[in-house]
């Protein structure tokens, strides 16, 4: 939906994740939307050095997270909040599922 | 004209604000440096943090910084006789999300330097403390304010439209209190 003005479909899904879920890995974005990792490792890098978005290092993981600085953040989260009222309800359920608090090892499912 | 390895901090940022501006590029400088240059070098910055005010293609940018011995080394630019080097933030030029027009030019002999005023610094600053908790921020901000006569009362227009007042006590608490 926001491909035209982006110039690339993979930083709309990726700009779409981190909007719902706070935060987001290169792995986890492209095993979501079913892409290559490949465009989305190159959009988060050039999101990043334009300061859309930084990176958390965790363990061996890179976390993205939007840049609280970036001075156009809250417009953004607007724009992309509408573009997610377009979106299939499956996919946005799924999308906002996350699960944060912390699962007891070994527990049966 | 003057070496490059023989200018200060505040005559190299002027010499590269001008050069640029005469090839249409017009950048301010902002971070770090200014807490320098504010500071007189209390505080140390290597860097010299440059907005542009409207970007220009990077490989236009190189090749004016390549006239005056700039060389361009992972996202900044290096030059043999000097250690500070060149970086280009991402614009706008803003604190928050309030672009910043208090942009003072300091003039120099090697040419005029386009800067965000020590009010601003404090905000850019404070900034950092407030978003990410950053205490060496806090401190350079202080260091500032200090040293300059600043808009308090701006400051804190601005902290509590960030919703940042109880962060921005802290900062007025750390003032010298004369």
């Amino acid at each position: 939906m926001l491909e035209v003005l982006l110039g690339s479909a993979s930083k709309e899904k990726i700009l779409l994740f981190i909007a719902s879920r706070e935060s987001g890995y290169a792995r986890q974005i492209s095993g979501f939307f079913n892409i290559p990792l490949t465009p989305v490792i190159k959009q988060l890098k050039k999101l990043e050095e334009g300061g859309v978005i930084y990176v958390e290092i965790q363990g061996r993981t890179k976390l993205y997270k939007f840049n609280p600085q970036y001075s156009f953040l809250k417009e953004l989260k607007q724009l992309l909040s509408k573009v997610l009222e377009f979106y299939p309800e499956e996919t946005l359920k799924e999308l906002k599922f996350n699960r944060k608090r912390p699962r007891r090892s070994k527990k049966p499912l | 004209m003057k070496n490059i390895g023989k200018m200060s901090r505040v005559e190299l940022a002027a010499f590269i604000c001008t050069h640029l501006a005469k090839r249409g590029i017009e950048i301010t400088l902002t971070g770090g440096s200014c807490v320098s240059i504010y500071s007189e070098n209390q505080y140390s910055s290597m860097d010299l943090d440059f907005i542009e005010r409207i970007s220009a293609k990077r490989k236009f940018l190189a090749k004016c910084l390549e006239k005056i011995g700039f060389y361009e080394k992972d996202r900044y630019f290096m030059h043999p006789d000097t250690e500070l080097f060149i970086e280009f933030p991402p614009g706008p030029l803003a604190v928050g999300d309030e672009p910043i027009t208090d942009i003072i030019t300091i003039e120099t002999e090697v040419g005029d330097l386009k800067i965000i005023s020590p009010t601003e610094s404090v905000k850019d600053r404070l900034a950092a403390f407030y978003f990410w908790n950053d205490l060496q921020c806090l401190d350079q901000a202080v260091l500032v304010a200090d040293n300059n006569a600043i808009n308090v009362a701006e400051v804190k227009r601005w902290s509590l439209t960030e919703g940042e007042e109880e962060k921005f006590e802290i900062f007025l608490s750390k003032l010298k209190k004369d």
